[in-house]
Order: structure tokens, then C-alpha cells, then sequence
């Protein structure tokens, strides 16, 4: 099943378009990482698969076909928003008793049992609590859904090294136990690269790459040679970005079956996920021909030996 | 402050900075662990839960990873229990060890009188580590071994450094 | 294999049901407990002023009852009576006669305005809108949960407030048909605290923010109040005499209150326009004559000409009633259409 579809899609605000010709898959069992500058439109895109935006042109679709939005997904998605909304008045207790009556699912024991074991109390009120804190209670509101597809935006940005792990270790443990597929968005790479199995690129409101991350690290290496071969070389390969020395080049290409062997003299090393994010995000368009941004299942094929 | 899992003979750990993939760390650990006798066939590996909520790793990392020790033959996954090691490696034993070590620090010093610094040793040992598991036929070890999956770990011990 | 092959928890996979509509009713009461609070509160205060002081109104009229008309033959009791009743009573029935046109508005507006816009204004819809129970769902079941305990509220309060009003009616000091009194009593009064209710909802959802829409509801009140005084004139309840058939300007005492007086004019002899000033002029002299010895509808037929009045008698106070209250129903039910519209509709 694919947990998220799109199709074009796009939303334009005024005159602007903040999302635009997106079509990306997202097949269940995954945590998809989305990254971008701020502005790139990840927000867009999730406030969108979540049901919370309607699409200006194009369709998104949740949970194997279910039109985001729609009461199955509804139902299926739980949408933690940026900076974590809760009611700033009410307690947690209240808050429990009000996502159980908001929801036809939701398992109660599960929540009070985190909520007590992260030592949050359930009858302070929300807004008094830490920002770790109602981060935490959001996430176990979320998770006590048994939703089948988690979306957070920027869950991790307000909080501190300890917080951010306890976070992210809760979605992970979630992902075991439950078998939930997450989106989760990020300023930040480098944290991801423990977590995320799928990426998804945004930048200047497009989609840049789309795919998962094994493909995405067996898929590209980085050549380093001497600068006078490296535009003979570059014209035969197809290359994502070029560091340039005097002397010395860098070329990160993506491979594939045509690309040959790595030239004589020239080195390959691998890529790691934050080289080449930055890449794209520093090389837009260059992502948009290529198979690699419509990854459907894993392809074979495009590993090199 | 002490953690106790319990379970499990033994406890995996990260090290995010080498170069080396995540789920292959794991493979790397259990084999070691195997090795020097901490882990016996018929030990439980660590659930896949507990992995993931202490390390902060994505499931399915630690799923590919005791998938690979299955396709090793190291190991076995019984429906509803867990992950069981069901094979052992060569073991190396303790005299051999200090044999092997003894031999080394002599190439060592032999390198360092040649002029190689510490980097320089590490460069010239990667590269022909590379070259002598590049040659072997497909065997247990993690190489350039087909494992019919999407990803080929053709830097699968250590890290390649930009010489 | 990945983390789906991994055992679910069970009854994850029933079909969706619909989410309870009660359910709804403890979300409305936690997230409104303000409101649902302070309204009533508010009103028993309100309500025990005019508990108070009605009590003391009626005691002094029944009082009254006792007294002669005539201010040559009262007692020195009784002209102070009638000077507390006057000049005491009366005045302030009148104040709070005039605060009470507040009311429905202020009700309306604070139960009103917040009830969407707050969420939208604060980033909680971020939260509201992406649970189970879809967000127009929510929208409806607190209109509806809101809005009939505001009914259920202004209606009492309205009756209290009448029966405060009674002795002023009696002395026809005013009717049941003028605007104050006909817009602050019967079914009216709660048809008007639900179109401002209605107003503050939609202008809330249209505007997202809650002061913004709180002064907007004050504003396209008043506009409604001040078109049904205009529009009152023309329900169909209207009757037209003249003075061949005489008629009482008054009530009687079971229809207390005197008659709406819409429009009058006059024809002459045959039917005819009259000339206005030649009438003018010939009222005006009965007018300075301080002891007439005819009337005036024979002083008009001496010269001729026939007194007309479009006029609404109190009888028909229910009927007016019913009309007003239909159309604000209409137009408050509309409004809460709109608003679910919107919801929908607008996105985030």
C-alpha cells in the first residue's frame, strides 16, 4: 500500500504558488523524511496530506487511495502541526477525554500510561507545561489515535538534545510496535539520517527528489579527480553538483547502468544522506528528469557494483 | 546511571561518525560478538523494539540487519519470539589473537620508519583491506557479495578516506 | 520485509463508524465552559435586579389601583405614590427597558464570535480540524448545542423581563407593540439572541479573528434591528378604518397597551385627497379650544372630510410576533448554513 500518493499537486496562495507539480509515492513501513529551506512548501505539503489544506490543482491521496481529508483518512492520519497546538487552557486529562471523544479510535490506557511514565502531570494545565513537554503530549494524543500514517511537521525544533531524542525514540518504538508510517519534516539533515528511510526534497516549492534512501546513497557517489578531465567527464555522467579546485575536482554524480566505470585515475567514495540533500538543495531542477524522483519500490537495477 | 534491558546476551551501539551504514554496524557487532564468545547458537539478539527505542534507529535498519544474518546463516528469526543466533564464526582464539597483533605492531613500526604517518597507515591499510576482500569469492564476511537487495555496501568495513 | 509485516494491534482494521454526536456535547461544554458560564451567570445577576425591582413595581401599582386618577381628589399617600411611580419607577424601568435592547446582541456577539474564530486565531484548528470527527461536524453540533441553550436562556429571561414590564403596560405608559418592548419580549427576544449568535459565528468564520468579528456583529445587528422596525410595518397583519368606524386607539384590559398608529391621512367629500393644509389647520384650531364640546371626528365630518389610519391593533401582537420571529429563524438558520460553508470550504 502506498501510504501517501500525490499527483500534481499544488497550492497557490494569491499569486504565489507555495507547492507546485508534485507527484510523489510513499509506500507504507517507511519514516519519510522531508526536507527543504524554510519556505519550500513542506509545510504545504503536509498540511495538505493531512486534509487540513484543500490542493489548488492536483490530488493527494492517504492510506492506499483514501483522498486526504475524507473521513477514512481522517480516521487513519494523525497531524501533529508545527509548535505542537494544544489547548493552552486545559489540562492533559482534559485534553485525553477530548481526542477520545473526537476520535471513533483511541486507546486511553496507552495514553495515560505514557503520559505518566514521561512524568507528565494530568491536571496541569497544557499551557504551563514545557515545551518538550506539550511537544510529548501531542505526539502521545497522536499515537493513542493508532493512526496508520503519523505526520509531523518540525516536531523536534523547539526542543533540546534530550527532548529531541526521547521524541524521536517514541516515534521509532512506534513504528516497531504498530507498524505506523511516518512523514516527518526537518530544517535538519544530519538528525534524520538515523531514522529516515524514504526522502523527500522540497525546494523553491517543487519536489526535487523523492525516493528511499538506500537507492538514494547507492545511487550517487562522489568522484574526485583532477580538474582538467572533469569536464570531459562531467558531459558523460550525470552530475549533481561540481566542487572545483585549481586542481583537484569534485563531481557528485548520480550513477546507473550506462554511467561505466569509474574513469582511471579518479576516485569514487560514498555520499552520505546530508551531501547529497545539500546538493540537490543547492542544485534545483537537476532532480526533476530522473527515475530516481519516482521511486516506486526498490529498483535493482540502479546499484552500482 | 544503569539501563537494563535484560533480555538479550548483548547490547548494540553506534558509532554515527565512521562511514559505516547503520544496519551494517549491527551485523558487524553480532559477528564480533560471535567471535569472542559473548554471543552462543541459541541466544536471543535484541528485540527489534528494544533496539529501536534505545538507539534511535529507523525499524527497518534493524530489520535489514538480522535480515542479513539470516542470509549469513548466522542466524534464524522464530514467528512471535525473536531472533536467535543459530550458527557460530571461526573463533580466533586468544594466543592467536595476540599472535596476529604482535605481527601487526612489526608492520606498523616498519610503516611509521618508512615515513607514513598516522593517516597515511590508515589509507594504505584501507585500500589494500579493500583489494583483498574484493578478490575472495562470495563468502559469510559482508564484501562485494550479491545480497539481492537495492543497496551494495561497496565501502563495507570503514570509511574511504579522500586521500 | 519491513515494519509492516510486524503484528498490528488488534481492531485496528473495523470500518469507520460515525463518532457519536453527544460526544460532542462534552467537547462543546469543555471548550466553551467559559461562555456556557458566564452568560447565565451574568443573566441571574441581571435576573435578580429585575426580580427586585419588579416585585416593587407591581406592589406600587397595585397600590395605585386604590388611587383616583383625578389629582384633585388623591390623598397626600396617593400623589406620592403616583410621584414614586412616575418619577422613580418609571424612569428606571425605561433605563434598563433600554439595556435590555443589549442584550441579544451582547449574548450573541460573546457566544458568537470566539466560537470558531478563537480556534482559527490561536492554531488550534490545526488540531480540531485533523481528528476523526470531520471539522463540519464539529461546527454543527456546537451551533446547534450553543444556540439552543442560548434560546432556552434568552426565552426565560425574556419572560422575566415581561413580567417586570407589566405594570408600565398596564399604566400605558408604552405597548407591547414598540420597539423596545415588542423586540425584548415573546419569541422575539430569543430569535434576535439567535441571529446574533447566528451573525457572530459567520462573521468570526469570515474574519478569523475574534475582535474583528465581535465589533462586526454589533454592526450588522443593528442593521438587522433597525430593517425589522422598518420591515414591522409591513407584515400583513395591518388594518385600515376610518373614522365612520369607530375604532379604540386603546387597549382593552386583556390586550393591554395602546394601538400602532402607521400612517394616517384624509379625504374630503366623495372620497377625494384632502387638502392637508385646510385639515391642518382646522385640528389645530380644535386643538386650542381647551374645552371642546364635540369631538374631533365630528368636528372633521362637519366640514367634511373622513379621518383614515393604517394602524395595528394590540390583538395582533402574537401574529407580529410569529412573523418576526419566522423570518430571524430563516435568517439566523441561513447564516448558520453559511457559516458550515465556510468551514468547509475555506481553507486553512
Amino acid at each position: 500500500m502506498n501510504v501517501i500518493e500525490t499527483s500534481e499537486l499544488g497550492k497557490r496562495y494569491g499569486k504565489s504558488w507555495a507547492l507546485r507539480d508534485c507527484t510523489l509515492t510513499v509506500p507504507a513501513g517507511h519514516l519519510a523524511a522531508l526536507v527543504g529551506p524554510n519556505g519550500a512548501g513542506k509545510s504545504t505539503l503536509m498540511n495538505m496530506t493531512a486534509g487540513l489544506t484543500a490542493a489548488t490543482a492536483g490530488i493527494a491521496t492517504v492510506l492506499g487511495g483514501h483522498p486526504a481529508g475524507s473521513p477514512a483518512a481522517l480516521n487513519g492520519v494523525a497531524f501533529v502541526a508545527q509548535d505542537a497546538p494544544v489547548y493552552r487552557n486545559l489540562s492533559a486529562g482534559d485534553m485525553l477525554h477530548l481526542t477520545r471523544n473526537l476520535n471513533q479510535r483511541f486507546d486511553t490506557p496507552f495514553a495515560r500510561a505514557r503520559l505518566a511514565d514521561l512524568g507528565i502531570p494530568l491536571n496541569k494545565k497544557a499551557g504551563k507545561l514545557s515545551g518538550g513537554q506539550q511537544s510529548q503530549l501531542a505526539l502521545t494524543l497522536a499515537l493513542a489515535r493508532r493512526p496508520r500514517l503519523l505526520i509531523l511537521d518540525e516536531p523536534l525544533a523547539a526542543l533540546d538534545p534530550l527532548a529531541r531524542q526521547d521524541f524521536l525514540a517514541a516515534v521509532m518504538t512506534a513504528m516497531a510496535d504498530d507498524g505506523v508510517s511516518v512523514l516527518l519534516s526537518s530544517h535538519q539533515v544530519a538528525e534524520l539520517e538515523r531514522v529516515a528511510d524514504f526522502l523527500i526534497v522540497l525546494s523553491r516549492a517543487r519536489l526535487q527528489m523523492a525516493g528511499e534512501v538506500d537507492d538514494l546513497l547507492a545511487g550517487h557517489r562522489l568522484l574526485t579527480g583532477p580538474t582538467a578531465e572533469a569536464d570531459e567527464y562531467a558531459d558523460r555522467l550525470t552530475v549533481v553538483q561540481t566542487r572545483r579546485g585549481d586542481a583537484q575536482t569534485h563531481l557528485l554524480v548520480r550513477t546507473s547502468e550506462t554511467a561505466g566505470p569509474v574513469p582511471p585515475g579518479w576516485e569514487s567514495h560514498q555520499v552520505s544522506l546530508e551531501e547529497v540533500v545539500m546538493a540537490y538543495l543547492r542544485s534545483p531542477g537537476v532532480g526533476e528528469p530522473a527515475p530516481l524522483t519516482r521511486v516506486q519500490r526498490p529498483q535493482p537495477t540502479e546499484a552500482t557494483r | 546511571m544503569t539501563i537494563d534491558k535484560g533480555d538479550s546476551a548483548i547490547e548494540f551501539r553506534l558509532d554515527p561518525d565512521s562511514g559505516v551504514p547503520t544496519y551494517l554496524q549491527l551485523v558487524q557487532q553480532v559477528e564480533h560478538a560471535l567471535r569472542l564468545g559473548y554471543l552462543q547458537p541459541g541466544d536471543q539478539l535484541p528485540k527489534v523494539r528494544d533496539v529501536v527505542t534505545s538507539l534511535t534507529i529507523n525499524p527497518n535498519t534493524v530489520l535489514k540487519a538480522y535480515r542479513e544474518l539470516e542470509h549469513k546463516g548466522l542466524a534464524a528469526g522464530r514467528p512471535g519470539q525473536g531472533t536467535f543466533i543459530q550458527a557460530t564464526l571461526e573463533q580466533v582464539t586468544l594466543p592467536e589473537l595476540a599472535g596476529l597483533r604482535r605481527t601487526l605492531l612489526g608492520w606498523l613500526t616498519s610503516a611509521e620508519q618508512a615515513g607514513l604517518d598516522e593517516d597515511g597507515i590508515v589509507a594504505l591499510f584501507t585500500s589494500g583491506l579493500r583489494d583483498f576482500f574484493k578478490n575472495r569469492p562470495a563468502s559469510g564476511d559482508a564484501g562485494a557479495a550479491d545480497h539481492g537487495t537495492a543497496n551494495h555496501g561497496t565501502a563495507a568495513h570503514g570509511t574511504e578516506g579522500v586521500a | 520485509m519491513n515494519v509492516l509485516t510486524l503484528p498490528a494491534q488488534p481492531g485496528q482494521d473495523t470500518a469507520p463508524r460515525p463518532v457519536p454526536w453527544r460526544r460532542m456535547a462534552w467537547v462543546t461544554w469543555r471548550q466553551q465552559r467559559a461562555t456556557l458560564i458566564a452568560v447565565p451567570t451574568v443573566l441571574a445577576a441581571v435576573a435578580v435586579f429585575l426580580v427586585v425591582f419588579g416585585l416593587k413595581a407591581h406592589h406600587d401599582y397595585a397600590a395605585l389601583l386604590n388611587c383616583p386618577l383625578d389629582q384633585g381628589q388623591q390623598s397626600n399617600a396617593c400623589a406620592k405614590l403616583f410621584s414614586t411611580f412616575n418619577s422613580t419607577d418609571w424612569p428606571l424601568a425605561n433605563t434598563v427597558g433600554i439595556l435590555v435592547q443589549l442584550a441579544p446582541v451582547l449574548i450573541g456577539a460573546f457566544a458568537g464570535a470566539p466560537l470558531l474564530a478563537r480556534a482559527l486565531e490561536n492554531g488550534t484548528y490545526r488540531f480540531a480540524w485533523t481528528q476523526g470527527l470531520m471539522r463540519e461536524r464539529q461546527a454543527i453540533a456546537k451551533l446547534a448545542l450553543l444556540g439552543v441553550t442560548l434560546v432556552v436562556l434568552a426565552w426565560a429571561f425574556g419572560e422575566l423581563f415581561s413580567w417586570f414590564f407589566q405594570p408600565f403596560l398596564w399604566t400605558e405608559q408604552i405597548s407591547r407593540l414598540t420597539e423596545g418592548a415588542f423586540a425584548s419580549s415573546g419569541i422575539v427576544f430569543p430569535a434576535f439572541t439567535l441571529v446574533a449568535f447566528a451573525i457572530g459565528a459567520f462573521l468570526g468564520m469570515l474574519l478569523r479573528r475574534v475582535i474583528p468579528a465581535l465589533a462586526a456583529t454589533l454592526g450588522v445587528y443593528l442593521a438587522v434591528r433597525l430593517g425589522a422596525w422598518a420591515l414591522r410595518g409591513q407584515y400583513p397583519v395591518t388594518v385600515v378604518t376610518s373614522n365612520a368606524n369607530q375604532f379604540s386607539a386603546f387597549g382593552t384590559p386583556s390586550q393591554p397597551g395602546f394601538a400602532w398608529i402607521l400612517s394616517t391621512w384624509y379625504t374630503g367629500p366623495g372620497g377625494k385627497p384632502a387638502n392637508q393644509s385646510a385639515v391642518g389647520q382646522l385640528l389645530e384650531q380644535y386643538q386650542s379650544n381647551p374645552h371642546p364640546t364635540v369631538s374631533v371626528g365630528q368636528t372633521l365630518a362637519e366640514h367634511g372630510y373622513t379621518e383614515w389610519n393604517r394602524w395595528i391593533p394590540p390583538s395582533h401582537y402574537w401574529p407580529m410576533q410569529f412573523i418576526e420571529a419566522g423570518w430571524l429563524l430563516v435568517l439566523a438558520v441561513a447564516l448558520m448554513a453559511g457559516t458550515v460553508w465556510l468551514v468547509r470550504h475555506r481553507a486553512a
